[in-house]
């Protein structure tokens, strides 16, 4: 029988503001507030100016699909009934090489390609723990 | 202290290796490191440092007992030690680079230096945990990866970037099969290998999927095991037993903090950092290379080897696979003691020792390739790994 819930995260100071905007349905990401580069994983440093002023701001869940497989087998109980999936990472619109590992949805096998444009939608996945995913955007 | 500008490899040995052998970490680490020294024709008081990486890859079955280097040097007389080093890295070129590294500085002069794997939970092992009364919960860098599904180390080191290399390149799943054909060709030749009965392009396709385009036949096998290699100085190779090997150019290399998801490129990353440097650190060339060892941990691994090492162009390994060049009788003989698909998971330990096997030029049967002079080995990939070029005089 499948698991309830998947692998869930062990949310840190530095980390919490990722997950509490899961549950709000809004993506948020670590900014500079220096220089206005995101930073993905969350640090407490920005990597490009070394600034440590950052703070989370919601992105536009606009990306294009950069890698993507379309896993056939299960490695966790979870997934024993929900086979196939596409574990997926996309590329967020707002910067360059900013990317986050997803899952795509509502989308055919047959359309999935890196480049491809994309949006988020979000899942309520277990009871109250919702993830962003993405799913082929309108053309 | 003198430093030394050439190191030499002059033994090595493998433990009993096999699917939960039923031996501890540490008699799998002794009976490596005692056929190394026997190899060499070495005493324990031949040797001054240690250097090992002990880990499973993915999900650790209960009870297993860990062994580091001071462990594993005192236990064998061993000692006292100039240089030790049991820390994390990618895999067997980790503990080798420290090696050579010791030992081109003058730290020490002689090193045993090992990689010894346990298998991983098998994924009937996996699926049978309860974690909805004890939940799994993941945490750093990976909790943004795990809650995904992101779980076995393929999909993201593997199954996604050999993806992208199809979308990007028209790379085929034929010519992974090609690949994985021509090494089993090798593996059936080596009386070491687990998996030894040819292959064929149907035997490729017919082998399941576990995440697309990553079939069971891309994976290697994962084994306990133990591998060593011995390392010293040009000086005192000479009188050791064995034909000594020479490290020409060792390079290593780490591009991002583990997680492989988050990489700035996820065809393109540490290897070819490495390359640059293996290449800048000698006067030999690509073209100069009779065998060439490339970490078969899943046959995209290869393919971005061949790549990065300039083997072929960028995006053109499959062709180049295709063309018959890495099989028997090629060009260019590639993973010629079978692999890590076929000889078990030693975590770049077999490339290294079958290197310097091919270099002395006489324990290779009809894989031997004929008068070899320069090998090239490469461990690991994505956020991090090494590689080196050894040769023979």
């Amino acid at each position: 029988m499948a698991a309830t819930f998947p692998p869930l995260p062990l949310p840190t100071p530095l980390t919490q503001f990722f997950w509490d905007g899961c549950k709000a349905r809004k993506l948020m990401i670590l900014r500079c507030q220096g220089c206005g580069w995101f930073v993905h994983y969350p640090r407490p440093v920005c990597n490009k100016c070394l600034s440590t002023d950052l703070s989370p701001q919601e992105v536009s869940g606009r990306a294009s699909l950069y890698a993507y497989t379309v896993t056939m087998q299960a490695f966790h109980p979870y997934y024993v009934d929900k086979l196939p999936y596409t574990l997926a990472v996309v590329e967020l619109e707002e910067q360059a090489g900013l990317r986050i590992t997803t899952n795509m949805v509502d989308t055919e096998e047959a359309a999935l390609k890196a480049g491809l444009p994309v949006k988020i939608t979000w899942r309520e996945v277990a009871p109250d723990f919702v993830l962003p995913m993405f799913t082929k955007a309108d053309a | 202290m003198a430093s030394n500008n050439r190191v030499a490899a002059v033994g090595v040995g493998y433990s009993t290796t096999g699917r939960r052998t039923g031996l501890t970490s540490r008699q799998l680490a002794v009976q490596a490191a005692t056929a190394a020294m026997r190899d060499a024709g070495m005493t324990p008081k031949d040797i001054d440092g240690a250097s090992m990486l002990w880990a499973v890859s993915g999900a650790a079955p209960p009870g297993l007992d860990v062994v580091d280097s001071m462990d594993i040097a005192h236990m064998l007389g061993i000692g006292p030690l100039n240089f030790w080093n049991s820390g994390a890295g990618p895999a067997y070129i980790g503990p080798a680079v420290q090696a050579v590294a010791a030992i081109k500085s003058g730290f020490c002069h002689t090193v045993l230096s090992m990689r010894v794997i346990r298998q991983k939970l098998t994924a009937a092992e996996m699926l049978a945990q309860d974690t909805d009364s004890k939940p799994d919960y993941v945490e750093d860098d990976f909790q943004f990866v795990a809650p995904f599904g992101s779980i076995a180390p393929l999909q993201a080191i593997a199954a996604m970037p050999a993806q992208r290399h199809m979308d990007l390149y028209g790379t085929t799943e034929e010519h992974f099969g090609r690949h994985v054909v021509a090494q089993r060709e090798w593996a059936s030749h080596n009386p070491d290998a687990i998996f030894r009965t040819p292959l064929t392009l149907d035997d490729y396709f017919a082998s399941r999927y576990i995440s697309k385009p990553v079939r069971l036949l891309d994976c290697d096998y994962p084994v306990d095991s133990a591998s060593a290699i011995i390392y010293t100085t040009e000086e005192r190779a000479r009188d050791f037993a064995k034909k000594p090997v020479f490290a020409e150019s060792t390079a290593f290399s780490s591009v991002k903090y583990l997680t492989f998801e988050n990489l700035d490129d996820i065809i393109e990353n540490s290897p070819d950092h490495c390359a640059r440097n293996l290449w800048a650190r000698t006067d030999l060339k690509p073209k100069d290379v009779d065998c060439v060892q490339l970490y078969d941990g899943f046959t995209i691994i290869v393919f971005q080897w061949l790549e990065a090492l300039g083997f072929c162009g960028r995006g053109e390994a499959g062709p180049f696979i295709a063309e018959g060049h890495t099989a028997m009788g090629g060009r260019l003989p590639l993973n010629t003691d079978g692999g890590a698909c076929n000889v078990g998971r030693r975590h770049g330990a077999n490339f290294c020792i079958e290197s310097i096997r091919q270099l002395r030029g006489d324990e290779s049967g009809v894989r031997q390739v004929p008068d070899a002079k320069v090998a090239l080995w490469a461990n690991a990939v994505g956020s991090f790994s090494g590689a080196m070029l050894m040769t023979a005089e």
